[in-house]
This record gives C-alpha cells, sequence and structure tokens, in this order.
C-alpha cells in the first residue's frame, strides 16, 4: 500500500506559485520533518493536503492510502485518517468542545461503517485522553479555543488528534508560541501516539522540537521544494548556521 | 381598499365610536399620513416598510369573543390566549385582564406617546378596533404563556395596557402564531413598577401571508428589571418597534432579539431606550441570519438625558448573510447629554466565518453540519434567557431553518 506519496505537485495561491514539483514519501509508522525559512511553503503543503480550498493545486498527484486525496473533500481527507494540528487553531465561541469532538469522531466512524459512539462511551474516551493530557473537565465544558491560552489551544490540538486517531497526522508549526513547558507537555502527547501504524509530519522552525519528537527523516525545504533530505543531524546543522547554505 | 375609503369605512370601529377628542385624533393622524407629512427618505426605521401596505388593504374585523380562552395550568402558571384581537376577561388574586371598552377613553386621551413618532402607531390609532387592559398584582411570581392567533383574513389594529404592579416577578411567554391572510398592528404599553423583574420572550412564527407590526413602549420604575427577547422565525412580513424608557433610578432594560430569514422574507427592527435617572443599564443587541434574497434592518438608539449619570448603554448588531443576494442594513446611533456614561456600540455583519468552517470540516464534519454547527453557535447566548419549553421551541424552528438551509 502507498500510504503517502506526493509526487510532483504544483500549487498557488492568488496566481502565486507556492509549491513547485514538491515531491515526498511517507510509509507507514515514520515520521517526518520539514524545516524552511518563512515563506517557502511549508503552510502551504500543510493546508493543500488537508483540502483548504483557498489554494490552487495546477499539477502533480498527492497518493494517499492508495487513493487519490486531491478528489475528496476536506472532511473526507479527516474521514480517510488525516488530521492537521493547527498552526493558529481557530477560536468558535458557542460550539463546546465535548459535542463537537463526539460529532467528529461519530463522523469518521460512520465513514467507516462503524457503530458510532453513545455519549457515555465517549464521555469515557474522552475524559480518559483529556486526563492524559493533564486537560482539566472544566476545559471541556468551554467553547472550542475560546479564551484558550497558545499551550491550551496547542494541547488540545493533540486532545483531538488522541480521539480521532489518525493515521498521518501533520503538525504545522505546533512548537509556535509555546513556552519550554507547553511544548514539553504537547510533544509528550505527540510521542505517547506514536507506533508502528502511524505516521507523522512535522512542520517546523526550530530544533528543539525535533529534540523531543526524534523524526527518522528531516527535510529542508526552500522555494516551494525539497531541497535536502537527511537526518536529526541536517536539524542541528541548521540550528548553527542557518538556512543561507540550502 | 384605498387608504381613504378604509378610514371612511373603518376608522370608528368597535371601541371609542362616542369620543369625538379620539376622533378627532384620527382624524388629524389621518390627513398626516394621507398628505404624506411625514419623512420616509430620512427615517431608516422605515427602511423596507412598504407604505402602501400599510394604507391599502381589505379591513376585515369581525371577532367572536368565545374564540378567546384563559386557562390556570396551576396557581402560578398562566396559559392566555388572545384570539383576533380579543381575550377573556378575568381576574382572580394574581391578575385581571379585561377588553377595552368605551369606557377607557381616558387611556387613550392620557396616551403620550408622540415622542415615539412611529407612522406605524399612526396607522394603529387610525383603525383601532381591539385591545386589552392586564394588570399583574403585586408581589406575583408567575409564568404566563400569552398567545396571539387569528382565525380568518382579519386586519387587527390593537392596543394593549399591560402594567406589572410593584415587586413582581413574571416570565411571560409571548407567542405570535397567525394563519390566513392576517395584518396585525400589535401595539403593547407595558409598565414595570419599582421592584419588579421581568422576562419578557417573544416568539414570532408565521407563514408568509399574514404581517405584524409589533410595538412594544415600556417604562420601568425604579429598581426594576425588563428583560426582552424577540425570536423571529417568520416567513411572513415581521416589524419589530421596541421602545423602553428608564425612569427611575437603577432600572435596567434589554431589548435583544434574533430572526432567521430566507427566499424574499423581510424584516424591520428598531428599538429604542432612553435613559430619564441614574444609575441604570441597558443593552440593545439584534442578530441575524439571512439566506437566498431575505433583506433586514435594525436601527437602535440610545438617548442618555443629562440627569442620567452613571449610566450604562451598549449596542450590538450581528449579521450573518448566507448569500451574495440577502442584505442587511444597520444604524445604531447614541445621543448622549450625561457626562459620567459608559456607552459603547458594534455591529459586524458578513457571511459565515470560512476559517472557522474549515477547520470544524478538517476534523471530518461535513460542510452542512459544520454549517448549522456555526447558525447554531451564533445565538447560542442568546437561549440562557429561556426555559426548558422555550429553549426546545427555539432548538426546533432553528432546526427547521437550518434543514431549508442545505440538504446533506
Amino acid at each position: 500500500m502507498i500510504f503517502l506519496n506526493i509526487n510532483n505537485l504544483n500549487v498557488s495561491i492568488e496566481g502565486k506559485k507556492i509549491l513547485n514539483d514538491f515531491n515526498i514519501t511517507i510509509n507507514e509508522g515514520e515520521v517526518h520533518a520539514i524545516m524552511g525559512p518563512n515563506g517557502c511553503g511549508k503552510s502551504t503543503l500543510a493546508n493543500v493536503l488537508a483540502g483548504n480550498e483557498d489554494y490552487e493545486v495546477n499539477s502533480g498527484k498527492v497518493i494517499f492510502k492508495d487513493e487519490n486525496l486531491l478528489d475528496l473533500n476536506i472532511e473526507e481527507r479527516a474521514q480517510k485518517g488525516l488530521f492537521l494540528a493547527f498552526q493558529y487553531p481557530v477560536e468558535i465561541p458557542g460550539v463546546n468542545i465535548t459535542p463537537f469532538l463526539q460529532a467528529s469522531i461519530n463522523s469518521k466512524l460512520k465513514n467507516h461503517q462503524k457503530p458510532e459512539l453513545d455519549n457515555l462511551s465517549f464521555a469515557k474516551l474522552l475524559r480518559k485522553n483529556a486526563e492524559e493530557l493533564g486537560i482539566s473537565s472544566d476545559m471541556l465544558k468551554r467553547s472550542i479555543n475560546t479564551g484558550f491560552s497558545g499551550g491550551e489551544k496547542k494541547r488540545y490540538e493533540i486532545l483531538q488528534m488522541s480521539i480521532l486517531n489518525p493515521e498521518l497526522s501533520i503538525f504545522d508549526e505546533t512548537d509556535s508560541g509555546l513556552d519550554v513547558d507547553a511544548l514539553r507537555i504537547v510533544t509528550e502527547g505527540i510521542n505517547k501516539f506514536k507506533d508502528p501504524k502511524k505516521s507523522f509530519l512535522i512542520i517546523t522552525h526550530y530544533q528543539k522540537l525535533l529534540d523531543y519528537i526524534h523524526p527518522d527523516y528531516v527535510h529542508v525545504m526552500r522555494d516551494g521544494q525539497i531541497v535536502k533530505s537527511g537526518d536529526i543531524s541536517l536539524a542541528t546543522e541548521i540550528e548553527a548556521s542557518g538556512y543561507k547554505n540550502f | 381598499m384605498t387608504f381613504e375609503n378604509n378610514f371612511i369605512n373603518h376608522s370608528k370601529e368597535y371601541i371609542f365610536l362616542d369620543n369625538e377628542t379620539l376622533l378627532n385624533q384620527r382624524e388629524e393622524t389621518f390627513k398626516k399620513i394621507f398628505q404624506k407629512n411625514y419623512d420616509k427618505k430620512n427615517n431608516e426605521s422605515l427602511k423596507n416598510i412598504t407604505i402602501t401596505d400599510l394604507s391599502k388593504f381589505e379591513y376585515f374585523y369581525k371577532p367572536k369573543k368565545e374564540d378567546s380562552t384563559i386557562s390556570l395550568i396551576d396557581n402560578f402558571n398562566y396559559e392566555i390566549r388572545v384570539v383576533n384581537g380579543i381575550c377573556k376577561n378575568y381576574e382572580d388574586d394574581n391578575i385581571e385582564i379585561r377588553n377595552l371598552t368605551n369606557l377607557d377613553f381616558k387611556k387613550f386621551l392620557n396616551q403620550n406617546n408622540n415622542y415615539l413618532d412611529d407612522i406605524i402607531i399612526d396607522f394603529n390609532k387610525i383603525f383601532l378596533n381591539s385591545g386589552f387592559i392586564f394588570n399583574i398584582k403585586s408581589n406575583s411570581k408567575l409564568k404566563i404563556r400569552l398567545i396571539h392567533s387569528t382565525s380568518d383574513n382579519f386586519t387587527i389594529f390593537q392596543n394593549n395596557f399591560v402594567n406589572f404592579k410593584k415587586n413582581c416577578d413574571v416570565q411571560l411567554e409571548h407567542y405570535f402564531n397567525f394563519t390566513h391572510n392576517s395584518i396585525n398592528n400589535i401595539n403593547y404599553n407595558i409598565n414595570v413598577e419599582e421592584g419588579s423583574v421581568i422576562k419578557h420572550n417573544i416568539f414570532e412564527n408565521f407563514s408568509n401571508t399574514n404581517k405584524l407590526y409589533l410595538t412594544s413602549n415600556t417604562v420601568c420604575e425604579k429598581s426594576s428589571s425588563y428583560n426582552q427577547n424577540t425570536y423571529n422565525f417568520s416567513e411572513g412580513f415581521v416589524r419589530n418597534f421596541h421602545h423602553a424608557l428608564l425612569n427611575g433610578e437603577f432600572a435596567n432594560a434589554t431589548l435583544k432579539g434574533c430572526f432567521f430569514l430566507k427566499n424574499k422574507n423581510v424584516c424591520s427592527n428598531k428599538t429604542n431606550i432612553i435613559h430619564n435617572a441614574e444609575h441604570c443599564s441597558s443593552d440593545q443587541t439584534y442578530k441575524g441570519i439571512l439566506n437566498d434574497h431575505s433583506k433586514a434592518n435594525y436601527y437602535s438608539n440610545t438617548f442618555v438625558h443629562e440627569n442620567a449619570q452613571k449610566t450604562e448603554g451598549y449596542q450590538l448588531s450581528k449579521g450573518i448573510l448566507l448569500t451574495d443576494n440577502c442584505s442587511f442594513f444597520s444604524k445604531p446611533e447614541l445621543k448622549i447629554f450625561a457626562d459620567d456614561v459608559k456607552c459603547s456600540h458594534g455591529s459586524t455583519i458578513g457571511p459565515v466565518d470560512e476559517s472557522a468552517l474549515y477547520y470544524l470540516r478538517s476534523r471530518g464534519i461535513s460542510k452542512n453540519e459544520a454549517m448549522k454547527m456555526i447558525i447554531s453557535s451564533f445565538i447560542e447566548e442568546d437561549l440562557q434567557n429561556l426555559d426548558i419549553d422555550g429553549a426546545k421551541i427555539i432548538s426546533n424552528n432553528l432546526s427547521d431553518y437550518l434543514s431549508s438551509l442545505v440538504d446533506d
């Protein structure tokens, strides 16, 4: 099975080309990190994979679990097992976390023709996962991301991931705006979730996040394409001398 | 029928037939409108209102008293059915309600609502054919369900007087459920006496063959609280004009509303609060969801007299436009003549937040379901004032509205 294969992907927004013949292959259980300077197309990649309709895919192929991902809309991609942890999670006042997450998991289960979770089963699952992430039950009564601190928002993204149980999780600069303690809590959450069936694409500027997550591969991105791939030592090199050598 | 013919044939219907002063007042008001001696162009509160709709109509008014009912669900819980403008006369230890008679003319002579300067009220004066006096006695703690309905193509011009005596605690659930092709110009004069706390929830839901022009003029005395929430799910035209006068210190008035429009429906809203005493607070907030080719306007006004120091007055309007063809015009206005006040106003109108839609969909929720979540969340805070029955009604109405927007 092809898990994720992106082949010569070209993407633009409002006529401006962002991804330029972008290629990458991610297999089951692998953790990939993409680093790159501002404006190189990292977040565009994350959003195009999640199905953001603001971007125009000009050419190229994206195969996810043997299916053409580009044929699927945003929710179908999520239901198929793709999860994007947002760089700036959106505040939605009035939409309560708990029923929202229950609707999310049940739409996925329904799509997989599995029985949906009733209120009690879902409440148990949510409470257990929230406790593991140090999220209080009071927070679960609130509206999505409304009034959350930066750290709370990112922790809540991890909670959603743990409930939805995706096969491919994409983290778009999850470390931005986090202090050291919040970063540790978030990365611990990600690490707990790792298993041989799950893959990760981590987008970041800094080595610090990767020190906690230990990716299998590190890629450097410039001008909408990967210019170099290697292991964690590539992140160390970037930390020491920046992107000027790439 | 023309306005003139309507006036000649029907301006002396039913009540106050013999009172020359009142009939002269009607004649003067008729002349003002007939000679177009009013300013529609610069009056935002008349936006989306067609004057010919108001003046040219087929007058029909033949009510039967026996249709109206009053039931006592328990000692503190009433259901009053006002059918075709008529209520059943009734009195007990808590309430007294009776239809207006010719003997009540003094109430109209003394009625000074000229400051409202509203053409809808003028039409109400000219064709007045019904009304009731409703007194809620001191210290009553009640829940009252007041239902207005029609049983034919009635043209109802009603003026009602509601008096909440001292220290009442009342939840008034007010329903407007019309059938046939009725025109309903209903005016409420509400007096909230010292220390009374009133929750007034208004539910408007009727078919597109009916029209409702609902006006309320509330006076709040010392340390009273009047909290009005209007929910409009009607397919027929609705004009809401709600006015409150804060006349005693430490009084509070809230005039809030939500409307849900589709097809070519039109809804016109106006609220107005006058602060005439110290330490009073007010809140005027209207929210609307508009679909298809629907249109709405909301005009709000806070007036703070120079003696009304320590006033707190807030205004807000919010609108979600679901298509490019619908429109929502909003104009907040503040007139402040005191120097120690906290007042604000704001207005936001736009499409559904695309980033919120994307976020919800990225978690596997369909576009339609995500849209419904966002729209429901828009009024979530406005349901806090409702009890279980009211919340259920709004939830069902909202569900019907949402299901008509998008098909899964």
